[in-house]
């Protein structure tokens, strides 16, 4: 499992969330391994059971004021069962007062408190936001990955097999170049996103000609930074054997990182014009997006003729 | 499936003409073959991929071949990168 260090967020988000270190540590024994955070409402007020510890624990308005209600004994009891439990952190928001014990307790503990002025709900959904993409799952993907249509066209195939002559075919279309020959893939709020590693961005290797500038070639209309990925195009080489959709009823899925892609696997036959059909590709998908399946429509069609003759005879 | 660690011994890393030499010799086998630098796993057969690792001097990369003619595939491609690519002059 990743784990990312308070320190890293608090360097990282320093300037971001104007963060300040109330304790004399940022080392905490414990790494954030969670995007969610918790807000230790009910554990002040003595419900300890089911407290989920492996979260940042926020304190807000709600929680400070809550302590203040409490008598001296009961403030500290409630104290002491919040830093009980190993946390990665603890984070005051709106800037609030804090009191002795609790940074007491904190010390003891060794668990760092970080303090921001932001308001508590606006602050929780940015540092989720940050915490899902420290978090996202990644990988690299063989392929180059294209915006036909503002769709996210993931092509894949054997080595020399013409995705890189694909994409600059659809790029001299009019479509936008994400990456080539190398996608890193992320999952966030369960789509893919596909980018180039920075250093490569922009760049494609044509065999026989070489490394090429794709963005000082075609200009900036010709790329996209990043892009979601919605189908899978794989490149394949014609085989008798090999039982391709005719039809196209059925969407055919593949799965990267857990989530289901539709996946088109295109026969690669000398003379045929893979860009159009990547661009087909593209807008079948769009169609389906927009509730329309026409291998669907036309079988309804179909039968609904087929009936209707059937009538005719028998009546 | 083979795998096997080796330690980039150039400078310069592999960088442009480096990364020649081995989809070049890669590309000669019927397998796959893939590079890994840390996180990062691509297709050794790709110039852009091998590119993508950024493998700088000191790196140790994961060579695994996977198919027919694996073992020589993965003998091969550790040979040329332990050996600092022989071909190439040092400042290439």
């Amino acid at each position: 499992m990743r784990g990312l260090t308070v320190r890293k967020l608090y360097e990282d988000r320093k300037e971001a969330f104007h963060f300040e270190c109330l304790t004399e540590v940022l080392e905490s024994e414990r790494l954030i391994t969670v995007s969610d955070v918790h807000r230790p409402g009910l554990i002040l007020a003595g419900f300890t059971r089911n407290f989920l510890s492996e979260r940042i624990q926020i304190l807000g308005e709600t929680e400070m004021l809550f302590l203040e209600t409490l008598d001296a004994g009961q403030h500290e009891r409630a104290i002491d069962r919040l830093f009980e439990q190993k946390m990665p952190c603890v984070i005051i928001a709106k800037g609030l007062e804090y009191d002795e014990i609790l940074m007491r307790r904190a010390s003891e503990a060794r668990i760092p408190v970080l303090r921001t002025p932001q308001s508590t709900t606006p602050f929780i959904h940015e540092l989720t936001e940050y915490l899902e993409n420290a978090f996202a799952p990644q990988t690299t993907v063989h392929g180059s990955l294209v915006d036909v249509y503002g769709v996210g066209l993931l092509i894949t195939g054997r080595s020399g097999i013409g995705k890189s002559e694909c994409a600059l075919d659809l790029v001299e279309r009019g479509h936008r170049l994400v990456t080539d020959d190398m996608v890193i893939v992320t999952r966030r709020h369960n789509l893919l996103y596909g980018e180039a590693k920075e250093h490569l961005r922009y760049h494609m290797e044509i065999r026989g000609i070489g490394i090429i500038d794709v963005r000082r070639m075609f200009g900036v209309r010709a790329i996209g930074k990043n892009k979601r990925i919605d189908v899978e195009v794989r490149l394949r080489e014609w085989s008798a054997d090999v039982e391709y959709d005719r039809l196209g009823l059925e969407e055919r899925m593949t799965t990267i990182l857990g989530k289901k892609i539709p996946v088109v696997t295109i026969p690669i036959i000398p003379g045929k014009n893979i860009t159009v059909l990547a661009e087909v590709v593209a807008m079948n998908h769009q169609l389906r997006v927009h509730g329309i399946r026409s291998a669907e429509e036309l079988s309804e069609n179909l039968v609904g003729t087929m009936d209707r003759s059937r009538r005719r005879a028998g009546g | 499936m083979k795998e096997k660690r080796v330690i980039v011994r150039r400078k310069r890393g592999i960088h442009l003409r480096p990364a020649q030499e081995i989809v070049n010799l890669t590309g000669q086998f019927a397998c796959d073959v893939f590079l890994q630098n840390g996180s990062y796993r691509v297709n050794a057969k790709s110039i852009m991929g091998i590119l993508g690792l950024a493998a700088a001097e000191g790196h140790e990369l994961t060579i695994t071949t996977d198919g027919v003619d694996e073992a020589d595939a993965l003998n091969e491609v550790f040979d040329l990168i332990e050996s600092g690519f022989p071909n190439l002059k040092e400042d290439e």
